[in-house]
């Protein structure tokens, strides 16, 4: 055999590129992943600096309009609340504490959860039986009453919020990557790798886990967005954040009474517009990260 | 199946012996329970592997093949019931702890698997994989790990190694998977290389370059070759000796020479035959077969259990005992209770 034969024409060789030069170029094609991570962002920085970037200060009260809703104007873009402060402001501030609450409450899920399910799938035995009884026993518990009662028990603050969703979440993650490791664990490269003498953890953290990288962010923002929408529910029905701390849910808990009452329906349209915009853009960035993390997505031309 | 063979058969001698022995397999069996009984996958299976030298383990799908060389390297699960003994230079490795048997995984024993682009992991570039495969068992830099994943491919063959190395295993081509599998096999030079029907999924010219590519392996680092195939064409091609395996039992073990020319048992001789000849034709015009099935693993039949589809069986002789493999000829071992009479009933016609 010649390797002559076999060489390439000239400029027909593949163009090495790096790993992250290929994600990125994968990532940029994906439209409205692009966008959405823009918005997030500008969400995000808004949210955190508030302080900064509110047009007003949510404690100094404009007491010429206290007790007079006004609608969005110039003046206040999304139009002040009963106690007459700048709706827009408010949100500004009441999206640090959601948007705090989902990010942490989804990587701690997260990372608990994908060490923990993949621990239980690959070695399997007792500790997967533990494990998965335990993670089972959640599936059929009404978690909203649980969540519910813990906060009641534990406090309202956002620290034990992100606490206790992530005390409950993980468990689902736990269970999809168990369920992604079992299947990886068959894979012939994995068998390859342990021929090769490669051991336990070595398998788990160098051959299964970077094959699990696409579904674990699809689940990571998956859980940014649920951790939201919980919080938001939990905060409506009384249990979740509480004043003087203010969140999405926060907002549409205080104005419930304005579905009847037009002129007060920007209290809801707002911050329920927020948790849409948040949570819509969170799962196309999740897509977005599945298809730039899968080698195999798009082929380098 | 605990008739026991006679290890003193073993002592190297004939063509191609007088090397040592680096591994020795002794009454090697392996059962996994079913839910019918214990299915036999590997009985009573003895050999040894010489320095340097290529040994063919042929059989059909289900004849222990596979199994053998698992348990050689403790891949196999945990619920297999593995009996018998694995010497690698003189040391057992059979049903060591998983912890030592890392050691000798892939540093001394490597294996080459069958389908390469599922051996392959998908989301690694391959230069990455084969500096894995070298670093589970070497402390180094990413220059110097970079540097022998370099060599490993230029020393399999592969065109443009350079570019190669940044791509992914989707973007290779069939055959240059299979040489990148070898390539990590062989990136710590080890001194045996399990090859599982590696050329199974090939086409033919394909084949024949991983075969080659095989071959110089071995000869540059002096290693030893299992090469465990169904293909009797490959197994002519490189081979030294040949073991042949049918329904988990040994049936015969001969240099390739004496295989091809001199086949001591029916069944050895019924595969050989099955083959397409351009030289030779029936009577028919159809290739001749072996009749019948194979038999299941779980219910072997009494005595041999090639006899239900033996045409030289004799009621009475092949199923009473299992029969053992012996020394015919010199280096030449069939387990078939009548290869004398049969060796002097061909001679005779």
């Amino acid at each position: 055999m010649s390797n002559a034969d076999l060489e390439l024409a000239v400029g027909a060789e593949p163009v090495a590129r790096t790993q992250w030069q290929l994600f990125r170029r994968r990532f940029f094609k994906h439209r409205l992943a692009v966008v959405s991570l823009v918005i997030l962002i500008l969400i995000t920085a808004a949210c955190a600096f508030a302080s900064r970037v509110a047009p007003y200060d949510i404690s100094q009260l404009d007491l010429s309009l206290l007790g007079t809703v006004t609608g969005p104007s110039w003046k206040h873009w999304m139009g002040t609340t009963d106690s007459g402060v700048d709706q827009f402001s408010q949100i500004l501030h009441a999206g640090q504490i959601s948007l705090q609450i989902g990010f942490a409450v989804a990587v701690l899920s997260t990372l608990f959860g994908v060490a923990v399910g993949a621990l239980s799938g690959f070695y399997g035995g007792a500790l997967d039986k533990t494990i998965s009884a335990f993670t089972d026993g959640f599936l059929v518990v009404p978690q909203l009453a649980i969540l519910a009662v813990l906060l009641q028990y534990f406090g309202h603050s956002p620290r034990v919020i992100i606490l206790v969703l992530a005390g409950l979440g993980w468990t689902y993650v736990a269970r999809v990557s168990r369920g992604q490791v079992l299947s990886f664990k068959e894979k012939e490269f994995v068998e390859a790798a342990r021929a090769s003498g490669a051991g336990g953890p070595r398998i788990i953290v160098r051959h299964i886990l970077p094959n699990m990288v696409g579904p674990i962010m699809v689940n990571l923002t998956l859980s940014v967005a649920g951790a939201v929408i919980t919080e938001s529910t939990l905060t409506f029905l009384g249990y979740g954040t509480q004043p003087p701390d203010t969140s999405w849910g926060l907002m549409l808990s205080q104005n419930e009474g304005a579905i009847n009452d037009t002129a007060k329906l920007h209290l809801l349209l707002f911050p329920g517009l927020m948790l849409l915009i948040v949570v819509m853009c969170v799962n196309f960035l999740g897509d977005g990260l599945r298809d730039a993390f899968d080698p195999q997505a798009t082929h380098s031309r | 199946m605990n008739n026991a063979v006679d290890t003193s058969l073993f002592a190297p001698s004939g063509p191609g012996g007088g090397n040592e022995a680096i591994l020795e397999v002794r009454d090697l069996c392996v059962g996994f329970p079913s839910d019918d009984g214990i299915l036999h996958a590997v009985d009573n299976v003895s050999f040894d592997l010489r320095a340097n030298e290529t040994m063919g383990i042929v059989g059909e799908s289900g004849s222990g093949k596979s199994v053998t060389s698992m348990a050689i390297l403790g891949l196999l699960p945990k619920y297999a019931k593995i009996t018998g003994s694995v010497k690698f230079r003189g040391e057992e490795i059979l049903g060591v702890r998983d912890k030592d048997l890392t050691a000798i995984r892939g540093a001394k024993i490597a294996m080459v698997f069958q389908d390469a682009l599922t051996s392959l992991n998908p989301v690694f570039r391959v230069g990455d994989q084969i500096a894995e495969a070298v670093s589970v068992h070497r402390k180094c830099d990413r220059k110097e790990l970079r540097e022998r994943s370099l060599e490993l491919l230029e020393l399999v063959g592969i065109p443009n190694p350079v570019a190669r190395l940044e791509q992914f295993p989707h973007e290779y081509s069939g055959g240059m998977r299979q040489r990148a599998m070898i390539a990590m096999a062989i990136a710590n030079e080890p001194d045996i290389l399990i090859a599982d029907e590696p050329t199974t999924a090939l086409d033919v010219t394909i084949q024949a370059q991983v075969l080659d590519v095989l071959e110089r392996i071995r000869d540059r680092t002096s290693s030893s070759i299992m090469l465990i195939t169904h293909d009797l064409g490959v197994v002519a091609g490189v081979a030294d000796r040949v073991l042949v395996m049918y329904a988990g039992r040994q049936v015969e073990m001969a240099t390739v020479d004496d295989l091809f020319y001199r086949g001591l048992h029916p069944y050895a001789q019924g595969l050989l035959a099955s083959l397409p000849r351009l030289d030779r034709r029936g009577d028919s015009g159809q290739l001749s077969r072996i009749h019948g099935q194979p038999p299941s693993l779980v219910f072997l039949p009494p005595g041999c259990a090639f006899n239900p589809r033996c045409p030289h069986a004799q009621p009475g002789v092949c199923d009473q005992n299992v029969p053992l493999l012996r020394e015919v000829e010199r280096d030449h071992f069939s387990s078939c209770i009548r290869a004398e009479e049969l060796v002097a009933k061909g001679s005779e016609s």
